[in-house]
């Protein structure tokens, strides 16, 4: 059998094919502008690498990362879902209230899991099944959850948490704190699932070209739906760990989160128009989100300017998204 | 191990027989519409035959659905190549399919990269499985589906225009891979207009015209010239006889224009009441560019000339406001707005003429509709009705009718009697001759030979993207038009093998 | 005369329908609270909705398009803010009034760009300057508030005419206005025709990507029009103005028969969308339902009227 005419390699390029895939990928802009930005306010900022101040940044990036790693397959997916910051008050409240009758850790957490499960699976079933575009179905939902923790708390705030219930969010472990190592071992648990599973590949297959993943018979209803729900777990923990922190639940916990969230997923190298991304793209969003809003804290920026910096970084990444995709079309394939 | 098929469907295809060998290259062609994709979509289960049978290997068969013709063997290389971009190309080849778990359950990556490997290895062909599917170039991603296809246990393989866009090495490359193929016991079935790639490459060849079976015989028993006489030959039912007439000064000249990958150097002249119709196989490129006259799609290098003035369109409105207008291929998706009723279709594109200060006034709009549904024949519905009401004919004339309400001079005309019976059609000629008697300049797209030959004063041939050939009138045979549009060289002794 | 494009059979039924809802609406809420069916009652509540009002008459455009603007509350914001502040530096109130609508002109505008030269879904461009324009607001004005207007500027937001309040006037002139545009002249035709088919439309001249940033920036004049009406009626130039204001728009817009993938939709529906949600607005609170509770219910609202709207076109077809 004879070998090919050969075929000039230029899928590989020039470049050492391992440095040439790295930059490929979608979360490298984010990653290098994290590092230059932490540099940057190293220098500039007075008080950004105190401990005290990392500490603050931990507690708001590890709830951001967590929250954002689910949304991240919502959008893959090619939905998308505003809900999260209702669900992480609602989830809150959960195990903020079993925490304070019961007290421990497991029961709490499990409320909470629990809570975000029926949310998620709630705004997953009106987008597939009921056939609501889910910008309609997660907008509705924003206000009807937060709506919601007020019939159900009838406005009382929850402030006696007990300590065990808040482990999750105050403790350390061999000198990390726990919410570092949660944050990481999703990352890596989602991250897995994500390339190794089936569910995880067909999210890509149906964000990337939902005719041809009809086509080879891929149940996309099934897979966004099982997304919307990996959201509703991830809130559960990421409200598990936020009550840890704060100690106690208010009515509008969570308030203005989602948009952080979105900021996080778009920003980190996730394409809005889904099929490309990655969890570690969501993660560094996060982390680079944490770190601008730090960092206009310590540069004395007033706190009324972050909304406005989210939806300037926001519009930016979805512009340069639209840019690379334009310019790539126009290349030879 | 013989594959046989066997059906007849109405309409599109009548009483077709074809049977595919194990090991050999069947080709099929035909003129466009001849019934080819549709007898290719029964065989992979996205139509169901109206009459006659499906065998595979001896039994028949019935197919649901395309996940059962690839059940059952069958696969279809599309002229649309549809990968997931993201997904790395030894992903693709799993799509939909089992993929081999590690002991934990995972996928297990190392597994499917290796048989990836091993299936490209088979083919001869060397490419990085690795890699997303939107960096590989067309050509490799028609060779991932038929990679894809060989590991479903494909015994036959449809190919469908495999080679639009390749570069001849690809080409090359490409039938080395069909040679593998079939050196394996697959059956291809390659359907195309390119004759001189099927008889290169094929060991029969089947002849499709106008839905029905015309021949099937070995590639030694014909020569090209049968073969397009086979493709067109039928006697010219005169349809419609124009009246010769005098041709007034250059309406609109096309110089040097080009643009990327989808024309090249094309120079072109109009005259006032000439038909020019412009002959081409699917994807030569002439619906390109027809929108890039109109201002459609960015012209990148050449000129345009309306009446010896020059001129660049960045907008359909603008090309219209200089009397050029553009009568769409697909007229659901491109040409009419269905829910709209018939007379807001028709004045859409002259609102601004018919409307007072801006306002709407339903008594001019009705006018002008009933002035050119009288002159046009529309029947079928009254025009307040969705035009959604009307036949194909009659939306085809609604969508004409839309352009000639912009009092254009220069008509560029894309496949205007697709989809169109027969009475229509002739009257659609009509209006075209009649047309040309008032001095309008008019570019006629069309695949069908006989149309282009009745009604044009002039044939132009595309292939490729550029212009391979111009015939007169009285010149223009369809044995010429065809082999010039199919790259069929008209000298002595074109088979190879 | 034949209105652009809308089957009237489907017309007409639906807004049956939305009368039917709005008479079950009005008897329920009166039992709830006893001030409820009063003249006095009405002509207040038309004040609340004027501001919804306006807005969603520009939306209903957008939508029809088959696009979205999530940034309208926000908007309101960012033009109170705009004159209420600018007023409180020194520059004469008409001329902030002005400001105030060029900033909401600008608004719109900015939207437009993404949407119409990078190709970018509404969607998230919206969401995207909602973020931007309730940050700028915040942030411009310190989360401070200005009350120190005039005793005319109240005029805006409070005066009557006979018995009836100034807004609703200045919102049935705008209601002509739109409808007739939409219904009777050519950019109504071509509103629908993008809706339907935007390539078919393109082919045919309309010109779609003006006809798209004419909307966006016309809302943005409706939004600064209402930003004016509620600083005036509440006498206070804050930040936080018209938060949450897009979840009743879209709602009353969809309720209105909109199709939210567009194509479809008229303004005597949305009109009484609007009412609808501000008579249950209304009726709520008398009945001293809080804020939170009301969004709750217009949330489910909003899912369950599109998921109607879309369930019975499919029945239809």
């Amino acid at each position: 059998m004879s070998k090919a005419a050969a075929m000039p390699r230029s899928e590989t390029g020039r470049m050492p094919a391992g440095v040439r895939t790295l930059l490929l990928r979608p979360e490298a802009p984010a990653l290098i502008f994290l590092v230059l930005l932490a540099i940057v306010l190293a220098f500039s900022a007075e008080g950004f690498l105190d401990p005290a101040n990392l500490e603050d940044n931990i507690a708001r990036v590890v709830v951001l990362g967590v929250i954002a790693l689910g949304v991240n397959q919502v959008v893959l997916s090619g939905e998308i879902d505003i809900s999260v910051g209702s669900m992480l008050g609602l989830c809150a409240f959960a195990v903020g209230a079993v925490g304070e009758s019961q007290g421990g850790l497991i029961l709490p957490l499990l409320a909470g899991i629990g809570t975000g499960v029926v949310a998620g699976s709630v705004n997953g079933a009106l987008v597939t099944l009921g056939r609501i575009p889910s910008i309609i179905v997660t907008l509705g939902m924003l206000y009807a959850l937060r709506g919601m923790i007020l019939v159900i708390t009838g406005g009382r705030w929850i402030t006696n948490i007990p300590s065990d219930t808040r482990a999750l969010g105050l403790q350390s472990v061999a000198g990390v704190s726990v919410p570092v190592i949660i944050l990481v071992v999703l990352l890596v648990v989602v991250e897995l699932i994500s390339r190794n599973s089936t569910w995880g590949r067909n999210v890509f297959a149906v964000g990337g070209n939902r005719r041809a993943a009809r086509f080879a018979g891929l149940s996309a209803g099934r897979t966004r739906f099982l997304a919307f729900v990996l959201v509703g777990v991830l809130t559960g923990i990421a409200a598990a760990i936020y009550v840890g922190r704060a100690g106690g639940v208010q009515t509008n916990a969570g308030q203005g989160l989602e948009l952080q969230v979105v900021a996080a997923v778009v920003v980190g190298g996730t394409s809005i128009s889904g099929g490309r991304g990655s969890s570690v793209a969501a993660i560094t969003g996060a982390v680079l989100i944490g770190v601008i809003l730090n960092g206009l804290v310590l540069l004395d920026v007033p706190a009324e300017w972050q909304s406005a910096m989210l939806g300037a970084l926001i519009l930016l990444a979805i512009s340069t998204d639209a840019l690379r995709r334009r310019l790539l079309r126009e290349q030879p394939s | 191990m013989g594959l046989t098929k066997r059906f007849g469907g109405v309409t599109a295809i009548d009483g077709v027989d074809f049977d595919l060998l194990p090991g050999e290259v069947h080709a099929l062609v035909g003129e466009n519409g001849a019934g080819k994709s549709t007898l290719m979509k029964i065989v992979h289960g996205l139509y169901a035959p109206d009459e006659g049978r499906l065998e595979v290997e001896g039994r028949q068969v019935t197919f649901v659905s395309s996940r059962d013709a690839e059940a059952a063997g069958v696969a279809m290389i599309p002229q649309e190549l549809d990968l997931f971009p993201e997904l790395s190309v030894a992903e693709n080849l799993y799509v939909g399919r089992h993929r081999p778990r590690s002991w934990w359950g995972g996928l297990d990556w190392t597994a499917m990269r290796t048989e990836a490997r091993r299936q490209f290895e088979t083919l001869g062909i060397d490419i990085d499985v690795t890699l997303p599917a939107r960096l590989l170039s067309t050509a490799n991603r028609q060779i991932v589906l038929i990679a894809r296809a060989l590991m479903g246990d494909a015994r036959a393989v449809i190919m469908d225009e495999p080679t639009s866009s390749l570069t001849e090495r690809e080409v090359q490359r490409l039938f080395e891979v069909i040679k593998d193929l079939t050196e394996r016991g697959v059956g291809v079935v390659y359907v195309s207009h390119r004759l001189d790639e099927v008889f290169t490459i094929a060991d029969r060849i089947s002849v499709l015209r106008d839905g029905l079976h015309i021949k099937t015989a070995p590639v030694s028993e014909l020569d090209s010239e049968e073969l397009v006489r086979l493709m067109v030959g039928r006697a010219l039912s005169e349809l419609f006889v124009r009246n010769p007439h005098q041709h007034g000064s250059i309406a609109l000249e096309l110089k040097g224009l080009s643009r990327s990958s989808e024309f090249t150097d094309i120079d072109l002249t109009i005259h006032r009441g000439e038909v020019v119709g412009l002959a081409g196989l699917i994807g030569a490129g002439r619906t390109e560019l027809a929108q890039a006259v109109f201002g459609i799609r960015p012209v990148e290098s050449g000129e345009i000339y309306i009446d010896g003035e020059r001129v660049s369109f960045h907008s359909p409105q603008e090309a219209m406001n200089r009397g050029v207008v553009y009568v769409p291929e697909e007229r659901q998706s491109q040409g009419l707005i269905l829910p709209f009723p018939i007379y807001a279709n028709i004045t859409l594109s002259i609102l601004q003429k018919i409307a007072r200060a801006g306002f709407l006034n339903y008594d001019r709009e009705r006018k002008t509709t009933d002035r050119f549904a009288d002159a046009l024949s529309i029947r079928g519905a009254d025009v307040s009705e969705p035009i959604s009401r009307l036949s194909g004919g009659n939306q085809q004339k609604a969508m004409i009718a839309k352009s000639l309400a912009c009092e254009p001079s220069i008509l560029l005309l894309d496949e205007p009697t697709r989809g169109v019976d027969v009475g229509a059609k002739s009257e659609i000629y009509r209006l075209i001759d009649q047309l040309g008697q008032d001095g309008k300049a008019i570019l006629l797209i069309s695949s069908e030979l006989e149309e282009v030959l009745s009604m044009a004063d002039r044939v132009v041939v595309m292939r490729e993207g550029r212009i391979t050939a111009e015939f007169d009138r009285d010149e223009a045979t369809q044995e010429r038009v065809m082999a010039a549009a199919a790259g069929v060289e008209e000298k002595a002794g074109a088979a190879e093998l | 005369m034949i209105s652009a494009a809308v089957p009237r059979r489907l017309k007409l039924s639906r807004e049956l329908v939305l009368l039917a809802i709005l008479v079950a609406l009005v008897i329920a809420l009166s039992l709830m609270s006893p001030v409820f069916l009063t003249i006095s009652n009405f002509l207040n509540t038309s004040r609340f909705f004027v501001e919804i009002g306006l807005v969603a008459l520009g939306m209903t455009l957008i939508i029809i398009t088959g696009g979205i603007d999530l940034s309208v509350g926000a908007g309101l914001g960012l033009v109170s803010v705009a004159l209420g502040f600018t007023f409180k530096a020194g520059l004469p109130l008409p001329l902030a009034l002005f400001l105030g609508v060029g900033v909401g002109l600008a608004g719109g505008y900015f939207n437009s760009l993404f949407i119409t030269k990078l190709d970018l879904h509404p969607l998230v461009v919206t969401l995207g300057t909602l973020a931007l324009y309730r940050g700028l607001a915040l942030g411009l004005s310190r989360a401070d508030a200005v009350s120190n207007f005039p005793g005319w500027f109240a005029y805006f937001g409070q005066f009557y005419l006979g018995a009836v309040p100034g807004q609703l006037i200045v919102f049935i002139v705008a209601v002509a206005i739109v409808w007739v545009l939409l219904a009777r002249t050519r950019y109504g035709r071509y509103v629908y025709a993008i809706g339907n088919n935007e390539q078919a439309a393109h082919f045919s001249g309309v010109p779609v990507a003006r006809v798209k940033t004419a909307l966006y920036v016309g809302t943005g004049l409706l939004v600064a029009l209402a930003a004016i009406i509620y600083t005036s009626r509440v006498s206070t130039a804050r930040a936080d103005s018209g938060t949450g204001l897009e979840l009743d728009v879209i709602s009353a817009v969809v309720l209105g028969g909109a199709s939210i993938y567009g194509g479809s939709g008229t303004i005597a529906g949305t009109v009484l969308g609007v009412v609808i949600i501000a008579t249950l607005r209304n009726g709520l609170t008398l009945a001293a339902v809080a804020t939170t509770y009301q969004v709750l219910i217009l949330g489910l609202l909003l899912i369950v009227a599109v998921f109607l709207n879309e369930f019975f076109r499919k029945t239809e077809e």
